[in-house]
């Protein structure tokens, strides 16, 4: 008789351990690669930071669930979401058909482009194109990189970071960098070590849009996280968030 | 203080894949089963499986192009480096004994990835040195580091009445080293020195973070856009596998014939 009322005991526990799960605010846990400036980045007393994370904090206030952070390295962030190390990620993730296949994501959030920046010396390439013959940085993975490697004749180098990349052309060993508008506009014209070395050139050349990730066919978080969405649009919170980053 | 360096004619130093030789049955087998399974594997994901490893395999040659030069210009280079800093460590000179040394001590206790991290971004700041060139640089000097005290090592266990009667014969000390002890001592370094070429293999995929395009480097672009990481990382495993033991066997094989010589 005993072990029945263990397992009664037991289906107890359960149950109560569930309902009390229920009645907190769920807690998801976010990945983001905190190396795009200034979109997610690490300031200066550890903390991440950025556009997207004031974004997914105002729209985790609307849906009512609390966000945790983690940051992770770009070129695995997909793996861990796939092995359920996190529940998504916002990362300045561009929504591309590859992506979609494999991984679902939230409504577009804000959009962007990819440019280019070459050193202030260079005084004649405009586009990718221009470059042929010559190394162009992008960091691995990005959509980014995937505009360089369409390019014929244009050797692609990827880093880790975004800012390795930035290093590298600083130091002559790449003739120009691909990445976001935003970000390029923090290296290229707020960065006190770059301001004098870079330049942004010609208009941005792709039309992206973000949105957050979540593992294929977690609908309900996938709801949960659009209707934040839809309130912090109706709200205008964005524009705030945006005048406050990218300017 | 005992003196051991007569004793000493051997040196184990074991980074890389076990060196198999034909006396050791049990590492011979090991090898044999590790090597041509790896290949057979590779075999059948390649053609058995074209459609989630075919592609892979055409992404990764020029990766593994890449490493090899990396290895190889590491290894040279580090022999250079290595020579010079153990013949260093031996020397009466305090001057240069002290700069070999405290050159030995700093790199060896700093992990390799950082220093590669550190000479890489460092030397960008100062000259104008391509990619590649860095990197070969960075393992150069700090396998110089490992690579010195396996010569110094190596110098060391050749007894000391050798020195003693080259120079009684009216050598210089420099001729002595030359034509007498540095031709005895390869023969006791050449094992670790092989073990040492099979670790720097190993230690080269670190240099994918430094935007060279090895062998890694090439799995993780290719993984990150195609999102099969299972896939591609199987892949790149085995071709580092199937390449140390490649290379363990060859090293295996020199050293027999060296020994065959004696």
């Amino acid at each position: 008789m005993k072990i029945f009322r263990n397992i009664a005991v037991a289906f107890c526990l359960l149950a109560c351990s569930t309902v009390v799960a229920f009645a907190a605010p769920k807690t998801i846990k976010v990945a983001t690669d905190a190396t795009w400036p200034p979109m997610e980045m690490v300031d200066t007393a550890k903390k991440i930071v950025g556009y997207d994370i004031d974004f997914l904090n105002a729209v985790a206030k609307e849906a009512g669930i609390a966000v945790e952070f983690k940051n992770t390295a770009w070129d695995g962030i997909f793996a861990g979401l796939d092995s359920g190390q996190y529940d998504a990620i916002i990362s300045s993730v561009t929504i591309t058909d590859e992506r979609k296949a494999k991984y679902d994501f939230t409504e577009p959030y804000t959009s962007i482009g990819q440019i280019l920046i070459v050193p202030k010396a260079d005084m004649s390439s405009r586009k990718i194109a221009d470059l042929k013959g010559k190394k162009i940085g992008a960091q691995i993975g990005t959509t980014g990189a995937f505009e360089v490697k369409k390019v014929a004749g244009v050797e692609l180098k990827t880093y880790d970071e975004i800012g390795l990349a930035f290093e590298d052309m600083a130091a002559g060993r790449v003739s120009g960098v691909v990445c976001d508008e935003p970000v390029a506009a923090h290296f290229a014209l707020k960065k006190q070590e770059y301001k004098d070395k870079f330049k942004i050139v010609g208009a941005s050349f792709t039309k992206e849009a973000y949105g957050i990730v979540v593992k294929k066919g977690n609908k309900e978080l996938l709801d949960i996280l659009n209707r934040g969405i839809k309130a912090v649009k109706a709200k205008k919170l964005d524009a705030r968030i945006h005048s406050k980053w990218v300017k | 203080m005992q003196d051991n360096s007569s004793l000493q004619k051997t040196i184990d130093i074991g980074e890389g894949a076990a060196i198999p030789l034909k006396s050791d049955k049990g590492l011979f087998t090991a090898w044999r089963i590790a090597f041509f399974g790896a290949i057979a594997t590779c075999l059948y994901l390649a053609f058995f499986r074209p459609d989630e490893y075919m592609a892979i395999f055409r992404f990764i040659p020029d990766g593994i192009i890449v490493t090899f030069k990396v290895t190889v210009g590491s290894i040279i280079l580090a022999l250079i480096v290595g020579l010079i800093a153990g013949l260093g460590r031996i020397s009466s000179n305090r001057l240069i004994n002290g700069a070999a040394s405290l050159y030995v001590e700093v790199i060896r206790g700093i992990p390799l990835l950082v220093q590669l991290f550190y000479i890489y971004y460092a030397l960008g700041r100062f000259v104008k040195i391509p990619d590649m060139a860095s990197a070969i640089i960075a393992m150069a000097i700090c396998y110089g580091a490992y690579l010195g005290e396996v010569f110094r090592a190596g110098i060391q266990s050749i007894p000391k009445g050798q020195m003693e009667a080259a120079l009684s014969l009216g050598m210089s000390r420099f001729q002595a080293m030359r034509h007498v002890i540095l031709p005895q001592a390869f023969k006791v370094i050449l094992p670790p020195v092989g073990n040492e070429f099979i670790a720097l293999l190993k230690d080269s995929s670190l240099v994918s973070i430094l935007a060279v395009s090895d062998l890694l480097r090439r799995g993780r672009e290719y993984a990150s856009e195609t999102f099969s990481y299972f896939e591609t990382y199987t892949v790149i495993a085995l071709v580092y596998l199937i390449l140390t033991l490649f290379f363990s066997k060859l090293i295996g094989i020199m050293e027999e014939r060296l020994n065959e010589g004696k």
